[in-house]
């Protein structure tokens, strides 16, 4: 069997699928990547490796993309680096091809995108505010003792209404606090973080546009079933939550390979999986050759530099202007 | 005579007039470094922190010209260059403002009071001829001549060069067909303020980003005078200053008449007129299909974020004109 890989580098997660030539997602893995996206690539990597059976000429070809794309391309010697909206909407459009809206929220940021007729017409993503991401919930969640797991469910058994301020993390909390001291029960209370989540991403991002159905919801935070409610009741409209939900940008990333490979007629640039039992050192310095004092990042293997990136110049590396 | 202009604000759009107007008065122009994050950190710590970046970025050219060494810093104050608009209030005060943050700082102050674009108005430049102690025919002289200077740096602007390349066109004896490039299928109309679009900190030189990306790319500086406020009649509401109506009005003409595929609004942090001038535009052109975009920075905005968005923005537009070239 011959696959295709993908590999979406999130804050909070990496995912990592293959699929076959027919589209077929045959194996895939959501890690929480706990600071540490290059050695969750190396265990998801490891894990596909194993449960496929597959040797390195079976892998046809790689695509990467999340905020470590840059990073994951080099070590796994990626065909296609790509951003996230493009990744997602190609996995959506793949299973839902009449889709009109997106709602995707992840570990660290959220985005919308809007869709016609099979493509992309308009998108937004958060921009600096954590508020109504997965990681505010994964925090709040903690802050009340519930398992995020059991977060969804429990919003659902709530018998009322309790209004609480989502524009801003710190104000959540704070708001939290106090409906807590009047009596609200906990259910209720995750309820109005759901709302409030729901109402701060519409706002945030899908203000100015006209959503129509169908609206799909995907990104880890899909899984949570009190956020779904909310989005129904706010669109008032059923919201579709795809099978791989989690895995949607590393499903996009690996059906772009597909096509870039197809169309191109090129070898894929994999690596092999011995390459991932190597040491990869990523470094930063801060450059003080001039006044930019640019971040520059530096992948290290056996000695070896593979990738620099973030000098603005381009003096460290040729690969730092992709 | 040293004449220090720091390069913030409207510097590139009066650059080669300044410059042309002091030389032909016989002062030498230093311009301070361009902006880099040591020299805007300076300018950050030096200004109340709930002023806009842009201001913040100003100072800190303008500490950079104290630190090398000038007879005074040119600081134009701008009110009106155009019946029934005017300048944001940070402009009107910038010389207070500079005085106050930076205090013993000598500065050169035009008021920059008239019915010009190219501000060469005798009233306006008369308080610079009294500290220089220049007459008043010697200045009405070199503020023709100045004119004359900045009508040919529009013009090259007009021909699709951008402010920094129609500069090196006037003063560094670059050929103008040095920047012809390849036209791509791809056109993206870029709006911002010139500090915006064109500040290497702000921008994070955006339009050699889009460039790499193979997008053509338009600014508001690209449009004539006359081109650029051919839709003005048609609004019902006035636009109050003068530079975010220019914004809104090219994206009019960008939208109507030079088939641009994508708008991308670049704007910074704490804008005021920016935060009503955006929306509009976002509004009142949401039924042309044309997707628009609004890129914010502020003083902590990564390189990586950026280079997302415009990159997804692309790739939104290419792949669509791809889509309707395979149905054709």
């Amino acid at each position: 069997m011959k696959y295709y890989i993908g590999i979406d580098i999130g804050s909070v997660s990496t995912n990592v699928i293959a699929m076959n030539e027919d589209y077929v997602v045959c194996f895939n893995d959501y890690i929480r990547a706990n600071g540490q996206p290059l050695e969750s690539v190396k265990k998801g990597m490891g894990l596909l490796k194993e449960k496929l059976e597959c040797k390195d000429s079976d892998i046809l070809g790689i695509g990467t993309t999340g905020s470590g794309r840059e990073l994951a391309g080099v070590l796994v010697g990626a065909d296609v680096v790509k951003n996230e909206i493009t990744a997602h909407a190609t996995a959506t459009l793949h299973y839902h091809p009449d889709a009109r809206t997106i709602f995707e929220i992840g570990g660290q940021d959220s985005k919308i995108i809007i869709l016609q007729d099979g493509m992309v017409t308009d998108f937004a993503m958060n921009t600096v505010c954590a508020a109504g991401t997965g990681s505010f919930l994964d925090h709040q969640a903690e802050r009340l003792g519930i398992p995020i797991e059991e977060f969804g469910k429990m919003a659902l058994s709530a018998e009322q209404d309790v209004r609480i301020a989502g524009r801003c993390t710190v104000f959540a909390e704070s708001d939290m606090i106090a409906k807590q001291q009047y009596g609200f029960s906990k259910a209720e209370i995750i309820k109005g973080l759901c709302t409030a989540l729901v109402r701060n991403y519409i706002n945030n991002l899908g203000r100015a546009k006209k959503l129509e159905p169908p609206f799909i919801f995907q990104g880890g935070v899909a899984a949570n079933e009190g956020i779904r409610a909310a989005f129904e009741a706010e669109v008032n409209h059923e919201v579709i939550i795809p099978k791989y939900f989690n895995v949607m940008g590393a499903i996009g990333c690996a059906i772009l390979a597909k096509e870039y490979i197809e169309r191109e007629g090129v070898k894929p640039a994999f690596k092999g999986f011995d390459q991932l039992e190597l040491e990869f050192t990523p470094t930063s310095f801060e450059c003080n050759d001039c006044p930019n004092m640019c971040e520059v990042i530096k992948v290290v293997s056996d000695g070896k530099t593979l990738a620099v990136w973030g000098d603005k110049c381009g003096k460290y590396a040729g690969t730092s202007r992709k | 005579m040293k004449i220090g202009i720091p390069k913030g604000l409207l510097y590139q759009y009066y650059y080669p007039f300044w410059r042309s107007l002091f030389e032909r008065l016989g002062c030498e122009v230093v311009l301070s470094d361009k902006s880099t994050k040591s020299l805007v950190g300076k300018g950050i710590a030096a200004t109340v922190p709930e002023i806009c970046l842009p201001i913040k970025i100003y100072m800190g050219h303008v500490i950079n010209l104290k630190e090398k060494g000038v007879d005074y810093i040119f600081c134009p104050r701008f009110v009106h260059i155009e019946k029934g608009f005017w300048f944001c209030p940070k402009y009107i005060g910038l010389p207070e403002l500079v005085d106050k943050t930076l205090p013993d700082t000598n500065l050169l102050v035009a008021e920059i009071d008239c019915t010009r674009e190219d501000t060469a108005d005798l009233k306006s430049f008369m308080p610079v001829a009294h500290k220089l102690g220049v007459s008043r025919h010697a200045m009405k002289e070199a503020l023709k001549g100045a004119a004359e200077d900045y009508a040919k740096f529009r013009e090259y602007c007009h021909s699709g060069l951008t402010l920094d390349e129609a500069a090196d066109v006037m003063f560094k004896g670059v050929s103008p067909d040095k920047f012809k490039r390849e036209e791509y299928t791809t056109t993206i109309g870029l709006l911002g303020y010139v500090y915006n679009v064109y500040d290497p900190f702000i921008s994070m030189e955006i339009i050699d980003k889009l460039r790499e990306l193979k997008v053509n790319v338009v600014t508001f500086d690209m449009l004539d005078d006359y081109d650029l406020v051919k839709y003005r009649d048609q609004r019902t509401r006035p636009i109050f200053w003068t530079f975010a109506d220019k914004l809104y009005e090219a994206a009019n003409v960008m939208i109507n008449d030079m088939n641009v595929q994508g708008l991308i609004h670049i704007t910074a942090f704490g804008c005021g007129p920016d935060s009503v001038v955006g929306k509009e535009i976002e509004h009142d052109f949401a039924d042309s299909g044309v997707p628009f975009m609004t890129l914010r920075i502020d003083e902590h905005t990564g390189e990586s974020h950026l280079q997302t968005r415009i990159e997804a923005f692309t790739d939104m537009i290419k792949r669509k004109i791809h889509k309707i070239n395979e149905v054709k």
